[in-house]
C-alpha cells in the first residue's frame, strides 16, 4: 500500500510505529494530488515546499519525543474559505483577488498544533453559495458534478490528494460532496467548532467539520477541532441503541438505488443490535422556507459592501442571489427565525424516543455536469440544489450533529451515502453508529478506484 | 406584497430603499428572483408563531452541556 492510501488513523498508526515517516507521506500524498490536478481539480493551490517543510519539523519533533497525537504529521486540505495566515482565502472567487488573511482561523491554529501538515487549499462553490463546486469533477466520474459547496476538500479526501480535508456546511455543503464522493463527512453542532476566521456564507447555519476515508478518522479530527483529547470510539454491537427510521420526508423523492441502499444499511443496523423505531419527522413543509428564509438574507449581509464595490466580479449565479437577497422583508427574516424555533422544539422532543435518525444523505447520485434539474415519477421537477439540500437543511437548522457515511454505489457505480443525525449534542452517538455499520462494509475507507473513472465492471 | 405583483419596477424601488446600485439589465432577473425566493419563504405564514421566540445561535450546544 502507498502512503497516500493510508487512512489517518493507519497512517497515524504508521508513523508511531515508526513505520511512516510525515515527509514520506506528505510527499506521496503531494505526488498524488499532482497527479490527479488535471482531471479533478480539487486544489485552489498547493504549497509544496511550505508542505514539506512543515512535514520535516513534524518528523523533527517525533524523533525529539515531542508527540503532538494522532494528527502529527498528517496532510490535510482547508476548505479556501478558512482563512491561514499570510495566505489568501479566495473562496473561489475573483471578489477575492489580492486577499491576504492577517490572522489564522481558530480551526487552522488548532490543526498546527494538533501538528498536521497543510498541503493547500481546496475549491469551494464560490463563497459556499452552491451546491456543485464546478471547478472541480467528481473523484469518481469527471463527467459528475463534485457536489459542494466543499466539493474540492470531497475529491481530495476521495482521491487520495488529502488524509483528511475541512470543510463548511450550511445547508448540506460537507456532506453531499462526501456523499457524492464515496467519502464519511461530519457536521458537527452548531457552536461545537469555532467558525472565526472561516467566511461566513450564513452565520446561523454555517458549520466547520471534517471530511474523511472512515468514521474513525473523522472522530479523530473532530478532536482536534474541539481542542479535546481523542477518546476512541467504543467496539462492539449497538445493543440498546434506538434507530429513528423517517416514515415522511427522507424517502420520499429518492431515486430507488438510493433507498435500497439506505435501507439495507438500516437492516444492518438493526442486525448489530440496534432497534428500529419509525418516527415522524416534523414540519417538512417548513424546510425549505426556513432554510431560505435565514440563508438569503444573512448571506446578503455578508457580501454588502462587494456587492456594491465590485458586483461584476461574482459568477452569474451567486450575485442574483445577492442582489435578490438585498430585497428581503425583516418580517420574513425574523419569521424564519420563529419557525426555526419550532421545528428544533420538534426534533429535539423526537429526539426523546431514539438515540440517533438515520436516513439518505442525497436523493440522487451525482449528477451530470451542467445538468439543471431532477425530474421525480410523479412528475416533480426540482432544480438540483434544491434536491441536495432538502435532506441536509433539517440539521443545519436545528444545528444538530449529522454524519454521511458510505452505503455503496449505484448501478453506474457511483457513491451513494446516508445521514446519521444525532440528538442535542449526539457527535458521538452518531459516529459510535457510523464506525459499528463501516465495519460491516468491507470497502469501508477505500479510494476512488481511478481518477474521474467508475469502475467498468459497475458501469451500466 | 403579492409575488405576482413583485415585478421590475418594484426590484428597483427596493434596491434603491436598500441602497444597492441595480442596473436596468438586471432589474427582470432579480425581481424573478426575488419573487421565486418569496413565493418559498410566504408558507411561514400558515404558521401560528404567537408567543415563540427566535432561537440563539448556539443553543444546541448550550443544551448539550446541560
Amino acid at each position: 500500500m502507498r502512503p497516500y492510501e493510508l487512512t489517518l488513523a493507519g497512517a497515524a498508526a504508521a508513523i508511531a510505529a515508526g513505520e511512516l515517516s510525515p515527509a514520506e507521506l506528505t510527499d506521496s500524498v503531494l505526488r498524488r494530488a499532482d497527479e490527479v490536478a488535471g482531471v479533478l481539480n480539487p486544489y485552489v493551490s498547493l504549497r509544496h515546499e511550505e508542505a514539506r517543510r512543515a512535514a520535516e519539523r513534524a518528523g523533527r519533533e517525533l524523533a525529539a519525543g515531542r508527540g503532538r497525537g494522532p494528527l502529527h504529521g498528517i496532510p490535510l486540505a482547508l476548505k479556501d474559505l478558512v482563512d491561514v495566515k499570510g495566505q489568501p482565502t479566495s473562496a473561489s472567487s475573483r471578489v477575492r483577488d489580492g486577499h491576504l488573511a492577517a490572522e489564522d482561523s481558530v480551526v487552522a491554529a488548532r490543526l498546527a498544533a494538533a501538528g498536521a501538515v497543510l498541503l493547500g487549499k481546496a475549491h469551494t462553490h464560490e463563497f459556499a453559495y452552491g451546491l456543485t463546486t464546478p471547478q472541480t469533477r467528481n473523484a469518481w466520474a469527471a463527467d459528475r458534478v463534485a457536489g459542494g459547496s466543499s466539493g474540492g476538500s470531497a475529491v481530495a479526501v476521495a482521491a487520495g490528494a488529502a488524509t483528511f480535508a475541512i470543510g463548511t456546511d450550511t445547508g448540506g455543503s460537507i456532506r453531499v460532496p462526501a456523499a457524492l464522493n464515496g467519502v464519511v463527512g461530519l457536521k458537527p453542532s452548531h457552536g461545537l467548532v469555532p467558525t472565526r476566521g472561516v467566511t461566513s456564507l450564513s452565520w446561523s447555519l454555517d458549520h466547520v467539520g471534517p471530511l474523511t476515508r472512515t468514521v474513525e478518522d473523522a472522530a479523530l479530527v473532530l478532536a482536534a477541532l474541539t481542542g479535546q483529547e481523542y477518546a476512541p470510539l467504543p467496539d462492539g454491537d449497538l445493543a440498546g441503541l434506538r434507530v429513528g427510521v423517517p416514515v415522511n420526508h427522507y424517502f420520499d423523492h429518492v431515486t430507488p438505488e438510493v433507498e435500497t441502499a439506505v435501507r439495507d444499511a438500516v437492516g444492518r443496523l438493526r442486525d448489530l443490535g440496534a432497534e428500529l423505531v419509525d418516527v415522524h419527522i416534523p414540519m417538512t413543509r417548513y424546510v425549505q422556507a426556513v432554510q431560505w428564509g435565514l440563508m438569503v438574507p444573512e448571506a446578503s449581509a455578508n457580501h454588502e459592501r462587494t456587492l456594491r464595490t465590485t458586483p461584476e466580479l461574482y459568477g452569474d449565479d451567486v450575485r442574483v442571489l445577492l442582489e435578490a437577497g438585498e430585497l428581503f422583508h425583516a418580517g420574513d427574516y425574523l419569521r424564519a427565525q420563529r419557525a426555526r424555533t419550532l421545528m428544533r422544539r420538534e426534533w429535539v422532543r423526537l429526539f426523546e424516543g431514539v438515540d440517533v435518525v438515520v436516513a439518505p444523505a442525497v436523493p440522487t447520485a451525482a449528477v451530470r455536469a451542467g445538468q439543471e434539474s431532477v425530474s421525480w415519477p410523479d412528475g416533480t421537477v426540482e432544480s438540483v440544489p434544491d434536491a441536495y439540500v432538502r435532506l441536509s437543511a433539517p440539521a443545519n437548522i436545528t444545528g444538530l450533529p449529522a454524519l454521511t457515511v458510505p452505503v455503496g454505489r449505484d448501478g453506474a457505480g457511483l457513491p451513494l451515502g446516508m445521514q446519521l443525525i444525532g440528538g442535542p449534542g449526539g457527535e458521538r452517538t452518531a459516529l459510535r453508529a457510523g464506525r459499528a455499520y463501516e465495519r460491516t462494509r468491507p470497502d469501508a475507507g477505500s479510494l476512488a478506484p481511478e481518477a474521474g473513472s467508475p469502475p467498468a465492471a459497475l458501469a451500466v | 406584497m403579492s409575488s405576482l405583483e413583485f415585478g421590475p419596477r418594484d426590484a428597483a424601488r427596493w434596491a434603491a430603499r436598500a441602497g444597492l446600485p441595480l442596473p436596468d439589465e438586471r432589474l427582470d432577473l432579480v425581481a424573478a428572483t426575488a419573487r421565486h425566493i418569496h413565493a418559498v419563504v410566504a408558507t411561514l405564514r400558515e404558521l401560528d408563531l404567537t408567543g415563540v421566540e427566535p432561537t440563539p445561535a448556539g443553543a444546541e450546544v448550550r443544551d448539550a452541556a446541560v
